[in-house]
């Protein structure tokens, strides 16, 4: 790197010392060579050297003492484009990617074709999604490194994050054109012709997507994706014979795919609830083991013909014991007919099978193991909770557990139906004792922590839930490690309906740096997917980070977050409120300052 | 339940499911770095309204280029989703992908020695035989048995298929970020 102030031979070898080091994270020695230049007091100003020492103190954690030197650095040498590049790479280390952004530009002035400070540009670029920037620094990237795959991939990926399809498929198609075939198995160039296609889909060209697909499928591994993009573009191109074969045959590999479903309705052209209901029947004596057309089959029917359904569909469940079997038809609740024939069904099989031990009076049936009758009260109860009918629910789970006593299911849904009441006491009682009985299991821990929580029993639950936390750490700090956003927005509300509100603050402002992590997790994929060309699942990425806050645990944890905030203004706390809350309050100054 | 391919979108949900439903955890970084090396390998089961009651997360073992083999990092179905054979559904895609995309011979994983319904779910259903004891593998403690399954024959799911199967925590890897910052 020639400097605009060159140190002599002796010294020079020492500076690329300190550079070798801070690459391999030999910090302590790197100080030890800067030292070894910066006590010639010739050289105790010279910038670049003053900058690495800084640089290299911020990666031992010395921050402030790195601001100083590489400050001090670069205003001994302002013409140095290794000195801004330090200071760029010292305010990436501490997320100021604007003003990381400003650095890298000076520096790019005073050595505008470095390929090192362009990638890092680029990196800051698209994070920021400065996305002209980031084009024209791939633009300059690509001209430099021709002959670089990654160059090209970065400079179409520019202009596709621009939504330019035309010079991004230019620019891919020329790629690909210089790629050579090979003969045997390439993951990455199937990748690059999915992600090729993709942007073709996206220009809207459908007919050259296909064309495009069919010319390169030999070489595409990945056989979903491609059959579910044939089938997309034959719809598209209302090419309905071609796009039933395809989703036939997605089908056949993945029969409880429900979209392949709604893609045959679209394909065969189905527009009445009879015709669907014809297309599930014709899967389900296909597909007998598949569970999806099945129950498809009940959202297609209505009256007699709904109830001949339904009776089978949960005859076969209780005959089974499939516990989800409400959560499963709780969708058609939706229809007051629906409800109506369950219950009169239900009913049936209750009265027959407490009396005779089969479903119906119908001579012809087999006879029902005895666990038959749990289910169905298991059912009942879920079915008139979902009524809001409690004490029938109540009459039911009881009976229940009467008939078994230890079958956890049975009191959780004792617990719903407790806080579903509005006991939310009772409601933890109950979910307690299922977690007694089974504590090995997290699910049912974590169920029994929820209602601790609201039942506003913060300790309780933070210790039920250590049983699953790594021992060594409280519970909640592992939990706020592992970004347990759940458990956290609980608490938040819980310390808010005790008006704990700088309890209820902390919570939630743990929530939003999990956010800012998860925005912070893409920088290293930048780099990541354009190596292993897993450029449509990058793309994905990016998409899901630009609307990342609309996900609906950050928009608890923000209500909450503002509601307390309100509160706070319209009643700002009195002096002895905040002799009590002060230490909670530091807490947050001090959580929210970094 | 619906059963279809992860997208980046739903790895922020199979952490939650994860979270409610199994001892071993991981950041959001290490979901981030399955779905964007291996996109076609984990699997999500959906409700209804959407919500992930079940997934596989899984990926490639990167150091073994000659005998490529993929690996199951976690799998878990809600409680009160199970017995409708979801885990051995979104099981079955995965491994069928690993052939596919990754050309894998064999697929392993890691399971608590206790935990007695993933072990029978792996062994009756799904094929797997025990490849060897790993003393002390999770984080309190217990060893964990690898596991592995074939998969030069991987054909469709035989008759066996439509068996229901009861897990009360599945096969996860006990490593918390064990190669999170691989990428």
């Amino acid at each position: 790197m020639p400097s605009s102030n060159p140190l002599p031979p002796k010294e020079n070898s020492l500076f690329k010392r300190i550079l070798k080091c801070y690459e391999h994270k030999q910090y302590k020695n790197g100080l030890k060579f800067a030292k070894q230049i910066l006590s010639n007091p010739k050289f105790s100003e010279h910038g670049e050297t003053l900058a690495m020492k800084g640089l290299t103190l911020n990666c031992l954690g010395r921050k402030e003492e790195a601001y100083e030197y590489v400050r001090r650095g670069l205003r001994n040498d302002l013409t140095s484009h290794v000195c801004w590049h330090v200071y760029g790479l010292l305010q990436r280390s501490d997320k100021k990617y604007d003003e990381a952004i400003k650095c890298y530009r000076n520096a790019l002035k005073w050595e505008k074709d470095n390929i090192q400070i362009l990638r890092d540009l680029s990196l800051l670029q698209v994070q920021m999604r400065d996305l002209e920037g980031y084009r024209d620094t791939r633009y300059h990237l690509f001209m430099l490194r021709p002959t670089q795959r990654v160059s090209w991939i970065g400079f179409a990926m520019a202009y596709h994050l621009l939504e330019d399809y035309e010079t991004a498929l230019n620019i891919l198609e020329t790629f690909r054109k210089t790629q050579i075939p090979s003969s045997g198995y390439d993951f990455e160039h199937s990748e690059f012709l999915l992600y090729q296609n993709m942007v073709i889909r996206e220009s809207g060209a459908f007919e050259e997507a296909l064309r495009h697909l069919q010319a390169n499928k030999d070489q595409i591994y990945d056989k979903v994706t491609i059959q579910e993009t044939y089938g997309e573009l034959y719809l598209k191109l209302s090419m309905f014979e071609e796009a039933k074969n395809e989703f036939n045959k997605l089908l056949e590999r993945n029969p409880e795919n429900i979209d392949y479903y709604y893609k045959l309705h679209e394909a065969e052209k189905l527009t009445t609830d009879a015709e669907k209901y014809e297309l599930a029947c014709r899967y389900r004596t296909k597909f007998p083991r598949a569970l999806m057309p099945r129950r498809m089959a009940l959202n297609y029917v209505s009256g007699d013909l709904f109830r001949k359904e339904v009776d089978e569909y949960m005859r076969r469940g209780f005959h089974k014991g499939i516990p989800p079997l409400f959560v499963d038809l709780k969708s058609l609740y939706k229809d007051k007919e629906k409800i109506k024939i369950i219950e009169d069904l239900l009913n049936t099989y209750r009265v027959s099978l407490t009396t005779t031990g089969f479903f119906s009076p119908d001579p012809n049936e087999e006879k029902q193991p005895a666990s038959a009758i749990l289910w169905v009260y298991y059912y009942m109860a879920q079915h008139y909770d979902y009524l809001q009918d409690t004490v029938e629910a109540f009459k039911y789970i009881e009976t229940a557990i009467n008939h078994t006593p230890t079958l956890i299911e049975l009191f959780i849904v004792k617990g719903q139906i407790y806080k579903h009441a509005g006991d939310v006491k009772e409601a933890y009682k109950c979910m307690d004792e299922a977690q007694a009985l089974d504590t090995a299991d997290r699910y049912i821990n974590y169920k029994c922590a929820k209602y601790m929580l609201r039942a506003n029993l913060l300790q309780e639950a933070e210790e039920i839930c250590s049983k699953f936390t790594r021992e060594g750490v409280s519970a909640m700090e592992n939990l706020n490690e592992m970004q347990c956003i759940w458990f956290q927005t609980e608490c938040a509300l819980a310390y808010q309906r005790l008006e704990k509100w700088g309890e209820s603050l902390k919570k939630c402002h743990e929530i939003d740096r999990h956010f800012s992590e998860i925005i912070e997790d893409q920088f290293d994929f930048h780099t990541y997917c354009m190596r292993k060309m897993t450029l449509r699942s990058y793309v994905g990425l990016l998409r899901l980070e630009d609307v990342l806050r609309s996900h609906p645990f950050y928009f608890r944890a923000a209500k909450c977050a503002i509601q307390v905030y309100l509160r706070l203004h319209d009643r700002p706390l009195s002096y002895t409120d905040t002799q009590q809350q002060l230490n909670t309050d530091l807490a947050i100054q001090w959580n929210t300052s970094d | 339940m619906n059963i279809r391919c992860a997208r980046p979108d739903d790895l922020m949900n199979m952490q939650h499911c994860n979270l409610l439903c199994l001892p071993e955890n991981y950041q959001m970084k290490y979901y981030f770095y399955h779905g964007l090396s291996w996109p076609q390998l984990s699997y999500v089961a959906e409700d209804d309204k959407g919500r992930i009651v079940g997934y596989v997360l899984a990926k490639m073992e990167e150091d073994s280029e000659d005998n490529p083999h993929g690996h199951i990092t976690s799998l878990a179905v809600k409680r009160s989703y199970r017995r409708l054979g979801l885990a051995q559904k979104l099981m079955e895609q995965a491994a069928r992908a690993m052939v596919e995309c990754f050309q894998a011979k064999y697929v392993s994983l890691h399971v608590r020695k206790s935990n007695r319904a993933a072990l029978n779910l792996y062994m009756n259903t799904l094929r797997f035989t025990i490849s060897e004891i790993e003393p002390k593998y999770y984080a309190d403690g217990e060893d964990a048995y690898a596991m592995r399954r074939e998969l030069k024959s991987f054909t469709e799911p035989d008759t066996q298929a439509n068996q229901n199967v009861s897990i009360t925590a599945a096969g996860t890897d006990g490593k918390e970020n064990g190669d999170a910052n691989q990428a």
